[in-house]
């Protein structure tokens, strides 16, 4: 069994321009395909990287295996879990790492938070308080638990995600591009906290999205590279380089593969290059799944 | 496991509520202001309009003070799941809280906890203060005031969800609120008896869980009805209970199923 299987999943949303395409929805919509069959399988204790530009649909892969969006079509199992049909039962075995600073209460102290949030995950509270206290000990921050969470530097603030990721001890820790508002320093820290802590000590399965290179041939085993929905390609970072010339980097692969110049160029704030079903009109909209 | 989420939700709440200090007093000290107004326009009044209050007891403040006590929950039911899913997606706790194995129908009725902890604090001190102003509840029938409250709250929330389910698909414009919020004050007996209205106007009122909440806690409260008395009201809001809870709950189901797919959850 893996960790985390996807099995031709796809997800597309319906784009409305306005009110009365709401009312006129049938044979009058957009279709984005924000995921196209995406197959991937993570083995147990891996370190498996999301590798693509803004917009590739790596969110939407990671909230569709934290239930937190359903499919359009296909199946994902995280630990041997159906994400539609077994939704609770595959959130209390995941953790997630959301870089949104805001997804805490500013005005409660860090250990507020985490044992508020500890108390969703259906811990006694005795577990609560030891959890909280043994992750405020792991990310370092026990002597600024008691502190509003307004007060932290953004290192703080994600290190404090990780730590509310961990409340349930989960056997994998989806991280949504967590270093993403971080200063290079920052950053730094937080890939080796990753790597000797998450890893190296509790030994957790753990799939990370990124468009950041450096960040995910430092960390992964195994990445993969997602591109207007599609995966492109998969493999150890030394594998997918090997199989191009010799001394190329991960920035050459990800070329080679999408066809694109460099991924930080392609990190455009819309997708503007993903495939439509069906056309009419222009302009973005809103966006509803199918 | 549910108390321990409860009381959680209900501490998260009060905390932040505290936090917010000048807001708790502000929101109290204009409390008074809205009672003190209608004691006055009471004096006013006298025993000019004794004929229509005759069957709650005669005495318009005691009359209006229960009516704007009571009327709050209804506010707070029809507003706060809404409002709670509308805060949790602003302040961008709500996905955080998703991802957790507690159900998404659970942490909205948990969000709301603390709103109608507020609401009933607020009914209290319109009743103390009430009868610090010479309203008279001595014979009261607590019992019989409980009940009313309780399926008081079940009724309305049944509004609420469906109300909150409309938010989360459209964000805004929800129809059900504006409605509600919109005739019940009016039609509902808040303010004045619906004895006053012509009787066309008066149909409408009877067809508002509203009106049998207000007029079932004053003659609870004022009058001392017994539940035999009382059993007109008393099996008016059982009935809406009956039709709206299984009702609000089955289209809430549905609501976070469609905006699960559509990817909308966390959307404002």
């Amino acid at each position: 069994m893996y960790s985390i299987e996807t099995r031709d999943l796809t997800k597309s949303f319906v784009l409305y321009r306005g009110f009365l395409d709401a009312i006129r929805r049938s044979g009058n919509r957009d279709i984005l395909t924000t995921l196209d069959k995406v197959n991937i399988k993570v083995r147990e204790g891996e370190v498996y990287g999301l590798l693509g530009p803004n917009g590739a649909g790596k969110s939407t892969l990671i909230k569709i295996l934290c239930t937190l969006i359903l499919p359009s079509e296909g199946e994902a199992y995280v630990n041997g879990y159906d994400v539609v049909k077994e939704g609770q039962q595959a959130r209390e075995s995941l953790g997630f790492v959301t870089t949104d600073e805001r997804s805490f209460y500013w005005r409660l102290s860090g250990r507020e938070n985490l044992q508020f949030f500890a108390t969703l995950y259906n811990l006694p509270q005795s577990v609560v308080r030891s959890r909280t206290e043994e992750l405020l000990d792991v990310v370092r921050l026990k002597h600024r638990a008691d502190e509003p969470f307004y007060s932290y530097s953004a290192g703080m603030k994600q290190q404090m995600a990780i730590a509310r990721g961990l409340l349930n001890d989960p056997a994998v820790l989806f991280m949504d591009e967590p270093t993403r508002s971080l200063d290079p320093g920052a950053a730094r820290n937080l890939r080796n906290f990753i790597k000797e802590k998450i890893v190296g000590e509790k030994g957790k399965t753990i799939f990370i999205s990124t468009h950041q290179l450096d960040e995910a041939e430092e960390l992964c085993d195994r990445v993969a590279i997602l591109d207007e929905g599609k995966i492109k390609a998969n493999g150890s970072p030394l594998e997918l380089k090997a199989g191009l010339s010799q001394g190329c980097t991960l920035g050459d692969v990800f070329s080679h593969y999408t066809g694109k110049a460099s991924l930080d160029e392609q990190s455009t704030p819309f997708p503007v290059n993903i495939p439509r079903q069906k056309s009419r009109g222009r302009g973005m909209g809103r966006r509803r799944g199918i | 496991m549910i108390f321990e989420k409860a009381f959680w939700f209900i501490k998260k709440g009060y905390m932040l509520q505290l936090s917010y200090k000048f807001d708790f007093f502000l929101r109290l000290f204009f409390m008074l202001f809205n009672i003190l107004t209608y004691y006055f326009i009471a004096k006013l009044i006298g025993d000019g309009a004794a004929k229509y209050l005759e069957p709650y007891g005669g005495d318009y403040f005691s009359f209006v003070l229960i009516g704007m006590a009571f009327s709050g929950y209804l506010m707070i039911s029809l507003r706060s799941f809404s409002e709670s899913v509308r805060d949790e997606q602003m302040m961008g706790t709500l996905e955080a809280m998703l991802v957790t194995p507690t159900s998404t129908s659970s942490i909205i009725a948990l969000s709301s906890l603390w709103n109608f902890i507020f609401a009933s604090f607020r009914v209290l001190m319109y009743l103390v203060i009430g009868i610090l102003l010479g309203v008279d509840m001595t014979r009261a029938n607590i019992g019989g005031a409980l009940l009313i409250l309780i399926l008081t709250i079940i009724c309305f929330s049944s509004i609420g969800i469906l109300s909150a389910s409309f938010i989360m698909v459209f964000k805004r414009g929800d129809p059900i609120n504006m409605l509600l919020m919109g005739t019940s004050e009016l039609f509902g007996g808040v303010l004045f008896p619906i004895e006053v209205f012509p009787s066309w106007m008066q149909s409408i009122s009877h067809i508002l869980p509203i009106t049998y909440s207000v007029n079932g806690m004053r003659h609870a409260l004022l009058q001392g009805y017994s539940l035999g008395e009382l059993a007109p009201e008393l099996l008016s809001l059982v009935l809406f209970s009956i039709v709206l809870l299984p009702l609000s709950l089955f289209v809430f189901e549905r609501a976070v199923l469609k905006v699960k797919a559509e990817g909308g959850l966390v959307q404002y």
